[in-house]
């Protein structure tokens, strides 16, 4: 079996190599067999890494425990679903995955590219061709997950923290996302290398950019959740690094997917938009070099490995590569089009991109900052949640702000009295609201009330622009309203779907804002039968249980729950002692108020020998709207990636286009 | 971005960035933490102290005497400095966990901040193990 699994491997860095020379050689020499034949050796890695993977979940699943992988990760109490999991657990496992993902999208995006841009394609499939090299040779020559040795009678287990249904999700969607940016990253480089710099790699791989994005940004809110549930400590974001390093691709590729927009319309922003591909996609790699080179404190613990240089030199490789090529190609990379005026939607876009990348630069800033002090002055200084906190705001709250602007003003140039008109609702509606919040309190936290006014203005200009069109569709197609609105959001998902997504950037700004302005903490230590009052509520703890679990011995401390006199149940939190493991982790109790968005969480922080436990109670309003905008961040993004009937035929009529541009 | 015809906007772009780029590390430098281990412990000023538990713990973070234990430096040695501690102790501490706190040497004794106490997760890419 592990025999199997290598020759997958080996043969897996042999067809990736052949699709990088073979692919170069003949997009330079334009021969189309052998470029064909490159194409269909990025699809049979496909084939390999698939055969590899299946090797490992095979081992995984038989508990073979002479793979010492398998032993690292796994053990004979290990419920089957964490042994599933455990694929993901390990660095072995986790670049398998890496590798099995880059090669299914890069044989899918060449399978559809070949009906949509065969031209730039022959110089996409080496680009392909690099990245998978360098992850097989990862797998192949540094961190094999095949290696074996005299089987143990049991496997060290799964780290506890991990033991959580999100945590069998959370990585995947990151995967999904990190290795997704490696699609639009290898069209804009094939564009170059193919001195196609129209908007034909754009339009082309606008979906993986999507996707990508997408699986990026709901990864990040089930890794929030996950140390929400799992970890304890009440919140769910912790500016870590491993943290910053999945936030730092996505608010590259959102600022990305804005800007394309002008591209695509006015023809501007090309080199601007080289770059930002560049960085969504070096950021990828470095959030999967930080992980594993162990240069940078955080509470993650990561390994010295060797993988740590190689990474590092192949970021600097495809960092100094690709700056060149765009330095190479920028003649042709000017704009045919100006910006007309600082009042238009692509100014605000520019506003927007430039917002977001400086806050995306600020958290590379922070996060490499103990790296930069060591080598200048032989300490690390580290910076921490208020720094970040700190330009959140600073960048955060103006980008909230934008987002209304955004969809209500005109493109080229806006009047002030077409301005005046869209303005004046969700103006209206923003005023009030941060009126009425005024008076109900909220002014306790002067930036929560600045950020919710704000986040009323969206939302106003989100119900305005959806109220505008469905009434002019209705006036134009006549039928039921219900048609008139369905039919608006089917003939422009892209834009309508972003809104969507507009919106849920609200009730994630909302969610946030709610539950760490506006939260209650405290802390006491409780005997059987007293009691302690937080806000509204009033917790009694009852009792302690303690029982077995399939792998762990679970104590409970189990607590009764009243609010304003009346009894809302039993709460309860605890710990769990890991047998093979020999680990112990919190396991809180969350009461949530679908009603209000509100949480009250509860962490039996020190269980005593007495059975007095010392409690950390903390209230989280509006939390689960943080929860919420997922869901509705999904929506959005899949109105958006949806396909048309009306749009393919677009898309037909525009590729034939821009290849007649091209010819001409 | 935005072919200009104008230096003068390459000149506001450029002193922007520039004021920009001056208030960012400012921030940073001001607000940042040196992080340090034991052996480089000398005195005075808040640090945030990464290390490895070693010695046995005693007291209890949640009591007013606080948790007691000593740290040294990640990579072993000599040398080891004693640690008072309040407030929440996370499940994964134990002797010979990487941890890291914040605080300030005050007579020999590095006192941490209340609740500054964080255990490195012994998660997921560990060390390599095989021959």
């Amino acid at each position: 079996m592990p025999e199997l699994g290598r020759a997958a491997l080996v043969l897996c860095l042999g067809l990736a190599l052949f699709a990088l020379i073979g692919g170069a050689y003949a997009a330079a020499t334009r021969r189309r067999r052998l470029a064909r034949a490159a194409q269909n050796a990025l699809l049979a890695a496909f084939g390999t890494a698939a055969v590899a993977s299946g090797v490992l979940l095979a081992a995984l699943l038989r508990n073979d425990f002479s793979f010492v992988y398998v032993a690292d990760h796994t053990s004979l109490e290990l419920p089957t679903p964490y042994t599933i999991s455990a694929f993901l657990g390990g660095q072995e496992g986790s670049l398998l995955l890496w590798l099995l993902v880059l090669t299914g999208f890069s044989a899918a995006a060449v399978a559809l590219a070949r009906r949509t841009g065969p031209d730039i394609l022959a110089w996409v499939v080496p680009v392909l061709g690099l990245v998978t090299t360098f992850f097989a040779f990862m797998l192949v020559a540094v961190s094999s997950p095949f290696a074996t040795q005299i089987a143990p009678p049991d496997g060290a287990g799964l780290n506890p923290s991990l033991q959580n249904p999100y945590m069998m999700i959370h990585p995947p969607f990151l995967y999904l996302g990190y290795v997704g940016l490696t699609i639009p990253f290898a069209f804009a480089m094939g564009a170059l290398l193919a001195r196609r710099t129209d908007e034909l790699w754009i339009v082309a791989t606008r979906r993986w950019t999507l996707f990508a994005w997408t699986a990026l940004g709901i990864g990040q809110l089930l890794g929030a959740h996950w140390a929400y549930v799992e970890v304890g400590w009440g919140g769910y974001y912790a500016w870590d690094p491993v943290e910053n390093a999945a936030l730092m691709p996505w608010l590259a590729a959102t600022a990305f997917l804005h800007s394309v927009m002008i591209q695509e319309k006015r023809g501007m922003l090309k080199v601007w938009n080289m770059l930002l591909v560049i960085l969504a996609f070096c950021l990828a790699l470095f959030g999967t070099f930080l992980t594993r080179s162990g240069v940078i404190s955080s509470i993650h613990s990561f390994t010295q490995s060797p993988l740590g240089g190689w990474f590092l030199g192949f970021i600097c490789l495809v960092t100094v590569g690709s700056l060149a090529l765009v330095m190479s190609r920028l003649p042709l990379l000017r704009s045919k089009t100006r910006m007309e005026s600082l009042v238009s939607r692509e100014a605000t876009f520019l506003y927007n991109n430039l917002l977001l990348v400086a806050l995306c630069l600020t958290i590379l800033w922070g996060v490499v900052f103990p790296i930069l002090t060591q080598a200048v002055r032989g300490e690390q200084i580290t910076v921490s949640g208020p720094y970040y906190n700190f330009f959140l705001r600073i960048f955060g709250i103006p980008l909230l702000l934008l987002m209304g602007i955004g969809p209500l003003v005109a493109w080229r140039r806006a009047s002030l009295r077409s301005l005046g008109r869209s303005f004046a609702w969700p103006a209206g509606i923003a005023l009030a609201a941060g009126l009425v919040l005024l008076l109900l309190g909220a002014g306790s936290s002067w930036i929560g009330l600045v950020a919710y006014t704000f986040a009323f203005f969206v939302l106003g200009s989100i119900g305005y622009e959806f109220a505008r069109g469905t009434r002019a569709r209705h006036a134009l197609s006549g039928g039921s309203w219900p048609a008139a609105f369905a039919e608006l959001v089917a003939r422009n998902r892209r834009r309508y779907g972003g809104y969507v997504v507009h919106a849920a950037i609200v009730l994630l700004a909302i969610g946030i804002v709610g539950s760490n302005a506006y939260d209650k903490v405290k802390e006491q230590k409780l005997s059987p039968g007293q009691t302690m009052a937080i806000g509204n509520y009033r917790l009694t703890y009852r009792e302690l249980v303690k029982r077995n679990g399939p792998n762990a011995t679970e104590y409970r401390a189990l607590l009764d729950v009243r609010r304003g006199g009346s009894s809302l149940g039993t709460i309860s939190s605890g710990k769990n002692n890991y047998r093979a493991e020999q680990q112990v982790s919190n396991e809180v109790g969350i009461r949530s108020d679908h009603l209000t968005g509100e949480d009250l969480f509860v962490i039996a922080d020190q269980i005593n020998p007495d059975n007095s436990v010392n409690f950390k109670v903390l209230v989280k309003p509006l939390v689960n709207l943080i929860w919420l905008s997922g869901f509705v961040f999904f929506i959005g993004s899949l109105v958006a990636l949806w396909p048309s009937a009306a749009e393919q035929r677009r898309l037909a009529s525009r590729y034939r286009d821009l290849r007649a541009l091209a010819r001409a | 971005m935005a072919r200009s015809g104008s230096p003068v906007r390459l000149v506001v772009a450029l002193s922007v960035a520039a004021v920009l780029a001056i208030f960012l590390l400012y921030v940073s430098v001001a607000g940042g933490t040196p992080s340090i281990q034991p052996s480089q412990l000398k005195c005075c000023g808040d640090v945030a102290l990464v290390g490895k538990v070693t010695g046995t713990p005693v007291g209890d973070g949640h009591a007013a005497q606080g948790l007691r234990f000593r740290l040294q430096d990640v990579a072993g040695g000599s040398a080891s400095v004693p640690v008072v501690y309040r407030g929440s102790v996370p499940d994964l501490f134990k002797v010979g966990r990487e941890v890291r706190l914040e605080g300030r040497l005050q007579g020999g004794v590095f006192v941490a901040k209340r609740d500054s106490l964080r255990t490195k997760c012994p998660s997921k890419y560990t060390p390599e193990k095989r021959t």
